[in-house]
């Protein structure tokens, strides 16, 4: 039997600060445990069921048997069952990407300095946890003023049996100055579907002033799996954060971002859709901290819950004095498709400036029988025309991605 | 004697708890132009819907037999497979679905029905383009979401649009002039008489007479209070139009 907590033998324990790092984590999961509903910020999702599992800690290593088709041209980092894949992994020489492990020996310094920007992990109890596992990972960084061509993907695909594979994967990604990058993050397994696989993601991104990151993400991971992510995004002068998640699959999801608009006129756009069904719980968390003057932020989040499953929305805006000329919006939706799907939303907004324009909604519905009977009557099908209005329910977000052949391929999956 | 394409006998229908149609009765064979004919209020919207099968409509005695077979045990798409189409009077906004997408759709779920290849989407946009061009539809309105922000007249013409590639048996059409101006009820006109053949037959669902001069029934009938309490040819909407419906509404 293993628990979420293990003494695992982890490369790089000599080294100290990594020691340190690696001990804090620990010290603060342990300190708040899996939290549960007396707990603010989880108190819809209540992910008790995690602390019960039995998990292993490795399973297999990339075999490199499976190479899901990804339909547009793109650079890839491939992680198979939690471990880096070097066989599948393909980028351009002028920006560096390496396995987290291998730039926390080689580059001791500077990637300390990134890692140690971290928040205080006491309010995130997974993210602590997977510092604890500090190991698994890329580190990929962009130099000044380069412009990556096409998308990069980092394409992490569990393949676990029956198992219950407990994985931490910890990213960093660095744009510095006047940069540019599209990165894909890519959830999704094969074979036995009763896995209770447990991915819990940290990302740590750094966007350099007047740098532009677009972050899409496409959790799609086994129904019976668990995902938790945590972005943590700072965000220097006239940079922009775009980031878009798209959570198709899981039974018990989160994916949060914390996006701190640290130096003036940054920006970010923090979108999302969820599509679910069955028993699964999926949530989005944001918090956006406007820390600078004329910072914007922008906020759509749809979602279409069916079956008896629970859509969760948790998105904070937060203002500093003296933070002038911001912007903030967010508007959360969401589409009920049966009579015992849930969802539970809670918008918060922390104002501390005058001059700032800041907006927040939320909405909820059904499919409109008035459209459907309009589709029927043309002779489309009952399931045809659901499908269609779900389709099209989602089209209001998908259209803010610009890039194409991205929108289609996720469209694809709903 | 073939059997007729629609027969209605002694239909009561209700919304809620409220008797919308009560004792109606009309036969509409093949080939024929029926107008029907009524004040506000009289039912006539109730009975387009019923027809069509739009949920909401509960039938609580009567029968509608339709190429000789119980017309209410179908859904409303297996009734658009076999032939029956509604031109609605206030086709509804669907945001995020372009009227092309979805005209496909419509056209292949019927083509499929009728055990004929579905056609690719170059074909379908042949299709379009050239059956389009007839009622006046530039390709740029395909592109847009469904009706959203179509004007009544835009709306009318894609109602017209969808007849004319869908091809129905029976087509029936619900305040069809309403928010046309005389150029565009010329155009939506043609498009529905350009569908009357020996086969295909029309019910046409009107307040006023002046859609019958151009598209001129067989047969009108009066609608008030539920059920039709006259029958006659063209001329009679001729007569309504000068007198009005006050003489065949029950006074209360």
């Amino acid at each position: 039997m293993a628990g979420l907590v293990e003494n695992i033998s982890l490369i790089g324990d000599e080294i100290p600060w990594l020691k340190a790092l690696r001990r804090k984590g620990e010290e603060a999961f342990l300190k708040s445990g899996v939290p549960g509903a007396k707990t603010e910020a989880w108190k819809y999702l209540k992910p008790k069921e995690l602390a019960t599992d039995d998990y292993v800690f490795s399973c297999g290593g990339c075999s490199q048997k499976v190479k899901q088709e990804i339909p547009f041209s793109c650079y890839r980092i491939c992680f198979e069952n939690g471990r880096f894949c070097p066989e599948g992994s393909f980028f351009p020489e002028e920006i560096e990407v390496l396995p987290l492990i291998e730039a926390i020996l080689t580059k001791s310094s500077e990637i300390q300095f990134w890692l140690k920007q971290i928040c205080d992990l006491n309010k995130f109890p997974f993210a602590a946890l997977n510092q604890k596992y500090l190991n698994e990972g890329v580190y990929i960084h962009l130099p000044q003023g380069f412009v990556l061509d096409k998308p990069l993907v980092l394409d992490v695909h569990t393949s676990c049996e029956d198992k219950n594979l407990f994985s931490n994967l910890h990213n960093v990604v660095v744009l510095d100055k006047s940069s540019k990058a599209e990165v894909v993050e890519y959830y999704h397994y094969d074979g036995e579907l009763k896995s209770h696989y447990f991915n819990n993601v940290v990302n740590q991104i750094f966007v350099g002033k007047g740098a532009n990151l677009k972050h899409i993400k496409f959790q799609n991971e086994a129904f019976k799996a668990s995902h938790i992510a945590f972005s943590h995004v700072l965000v220097d002068e006239k940079g922009l954060y775009d980031s878009f998640c798209l959570q198709r699959g899981a039974d018990l999801a989160r994916n949060e971002s914390r996006v701190i608009l640290r130096q003036q006129e940054a920006e970010c756009v923090v979108n999302a859709a969820y599509k679910i069904d069955g028993w699964a719980k999926v949530d989005t968390t944001t918090d956006v901290e406007h820390l600078a003057v004329a910072t914007k932020s922008h906020q759509l989040v749809k979602g279409v819950i069916g079956g008896q499953a629970k859509g969760i929305f948790q998105g904070k805006i937060h203002i500093a004095q003296d933070c002038v000329a911001t912007e903030g919006n967010q508007l959360h939706k969401a589409l009920l498709l049966s009579d015992e799907a849930e969802v539970d939303v809670k918008p918060e907004l922390e104002i501390f400036a005058d001059d700032v324009k800041c907006s927040h909604g939320a909405a909820s519905g059904e499919l409109d029988e008035e459209q459907l009977f309009y589709m029927r009557s043309r002779g489309i099908g009952y399931e045809e025309a659901r499908q269609l209005l779900i389709s099209a329910y989602f089209e209001e977000v998908f259209a803010l991605l610009d890039n194409q052949d991205i929108s289609n391929w996720l469209k694809s999956f709903l | 004697m073939t059997t007729p394409l629609l027969e209605i006998e002694d239909l009561h229908a209700r919304v809620k708890e409220k008797e919308i149609i009560n004792g109606f009765n009309l036969t509409i064979n093949e080939g024929e132009v029926h107008a029907i004919m009524g004040p506000n209020g009289a039912g006539k919207s109730t009975l387009s819907n019923v027809l069509t099968g739009k949920p909401g409509y509960e039938i609580t005695s009567g029968s509608v037999r339709y190429k000789g077979y119980d017309l209410l045990k179908l859904s409303p798409e297996e009734r658009a497979h076999e032939g029956i189409f509604l031109c609605m009077q206030y086709p509804v906004e669907i945001p995020g679905v372009p009227t092309a997408t979805f005209l496909k759709h419509a056209v292949n779920a019927v083509r499929k029905h009728n055990q004929q290849p579905e056609l690719d989407t170059m074909e379908f946009l042949k299709m379009l383009k050239e059956e389009g061009k007839k009622l006046g539809i530039d390709s740029e309105m395909m592109k847009r979401p469904l009706n959203v922000g179509f004007s009544g007249g835009e709306k009318k013409r894609l109602e017209t649009l969808q007849m004319c590639i869908l091809k129905p048996r029976l087509s029936i059409l619900d305040e069809a002039d309403s928010g046309l101006d005389i150029d565009a009820l010329k155009v939506v006109a043609e498009g529905v008489n350009s569908l009357r053949d020996k086969e295909r037959s029309l019910l046409v669902i009107t307040h006023y007479q002046r859609l019958l001069n151009y598209i001129v029934p067989d047969f009108v009938h009066v609608f008030a209070d539920g059920h039709i309490v006259r029958s006659g040819d063209k001329k009679l909407a001729l007569e309504l139009e000068e007198k009005g419906y006050a003489g065949f509404v029950k006074e209360n």
